[in-house]
């Protein structure tokens, strides 16, 4: 499945907030200097994600097609709907106690 | 709402942008909020006021321009609406527009909101400003556009990444469709979180910059948005309370008369609508207009939203 923003995108957006709203704020060299370490760290999970294998979702986008020309069967919304829960176990697991 | 740290440069300029036109005010205080808008905090002559002001570089699809907004705020307030009152509409805030109107006192955080002790009125007070709303005429907002459900496809294919599951609820929502209503102005984002409440009741209604005309079923459905209660999620208005008291008393006020299947439908039209808003919102982030962690993640977020079109989809099958 994919899913935007990927992992580092939004790492890229972690490290943009931290360098760009949260250093020019902290006047404490240990905490500056912790940021720096932190945004290192961050560097590194960037790297390491862009060496895994992209995502390939023409199967998403093959249900999307059918879905839109009203090509719409029983069992869709069930199968549907286990991916959007594997997803959230991912992005929002919590989420899915609100539903019990 | 929090308050951020701003560029004393910033704040010196806004200070003395407003001072030109309203004399003496107090510092400028940035709010955080809305990112396509700035919201400043200041007094002047002995009156709490807000600054709207456009964000740098920022076009938004489909929301009002200030101005519009400022007209709209005007026809509100001469209707009888709960809103704040417009003062005035500036067309050049030092090199961006902007409007002033009065700053509400009390509380608008939706998660603070729903662990209040709210009176029990609250509802159809509620119903009370959506009627008031609803009864604005048309010819007195020319420039409103008509925003049907259609336009979510093409707001979702603008996105152009595959999520079948507001594909599926924007299929439901075309075979299902009720008998049409008249349409009247809508408010477009009519929720717990876009009203500001205090211990008495209903202070006032935020948040114009999404009025369209539509169906005005819609606009009391969307308030009914799971998202919109804020955790409570056993009340099914904006997790404040049920929906008969709401309904019964904006049927009344309107002599319409919505019938449950009715509001079921437009609650997940508000879904499906929210579940497109994430991905648009997460989009700006990723194409660079508004780079921001907040915007990003709502990305990923939306998938609580698809699972709630799914389990709604359900339900109704």
């Amino acid at each position: 499945m994919s899913e935007r923003p990927t992992a580092q995108e939004l790492v890229e957006a972690i490290a943009e907030f931290l360098s760009g709203e949260i250093l020019p704020t902290l006047t404490d060299h240990r905490l500056r200097f912790r940021t720096l370490v932190a945004m290192n760290a961050l560097g590194i999970v960037h790297r390491e994600l862009e060496a895994l294998p992209h995502v390939e979702d023409a199967e998403q986008r093959e249900l999307v097609r059918r879905i839109r020309a009203g090509d719409v069967d029983q069992g869709m919304l069930v199968r549907v709907k286990a991916d959007v829960e594997a997803r959230l176990r991912i992005a929002s697991p919590r989420y899915l106690d609100r539903y019990e | 709402m929090t308050t951020v740290l701003t560029d004393s440069d910033d704040r010196t300029e806004m200070r003395e942008a407003l001072e030109a036109l309203l004399g003496p005010v107090s510092d400028p205080v940035l709010l955080a909020g809305g990112a396509s808008k700035e919201a400043w905090a200041v007094d002047a002559g002995g009156e709490r006021l807000l600054v709207r002001r456009a964000a740098v570089g920022v076009i938004h699809r489909h929301t009002l321009s200030l101005k519009h907004e400022f007209e709209v705020l005007e026809a509100a307030v001469e209707a009888g609406v709960k809103a704040p009152r417009p003062i005035l509409y500036i067309e050049d805030l030092d090199g961006r527009e902007a409007f002033v109107m009065e700053r509400l006192e009390g509380e608008t955080i939706g998660r603070r909101i729903v662990r209040m002790d709210v009176p029990e009125h609250l509802p159809v007070q509620l119903a009370e400003e959506l009627a008031k709303i609803h009864a604005i005429p048309h010819e007195r907002l020319p420039f409103l556009e008509e925003a049907r459900l259609e336009r979510m496809i093409g707001e979702l294919d603008d996105v152009g990444e595959p999520h079948p599951a507001i594909e599926l609820g924007l299929w439901w929502l075309r075979e299902n469709r009720p008998p049409p209503r008249m349409p009247v102005v809508n408010h477009g984002d009519y929720r717990i979180g876009n009203v500001v409440v205090d211990q008495r009741g209903l202070v006032g209604i935020l948040d114009w910059e999404f009025v369209h005309v539509d169906e005005p079923v819609r606009d009391i459905g969307f308030g009914l948005v799971r998202a919109w209660r804020f955790g409570v999620d056993e009340k099914r208005l904006g997790g404040i309370a049920g929906v008969d008291a709401y309904v019964e008393r904006y049927n009344e006020l309107t002599g319409i008369d919505v019938r449950p299947e009715e509001l079921d439908y437009w609650e997940l039209a508000g879904n499906v609508g929210w579940a497109i808003g994430c991905l648009t919102q997460a989009q700006r982030h990723l194409r660079g207009q508004d780079r921001s962690v907040e915007l990003a993640i709502l990305g990923r977020l939306g998938a609580e939203v698809e699972y709630e079109i799914c389990h709604l989809l359900e339900k109704a099958a």
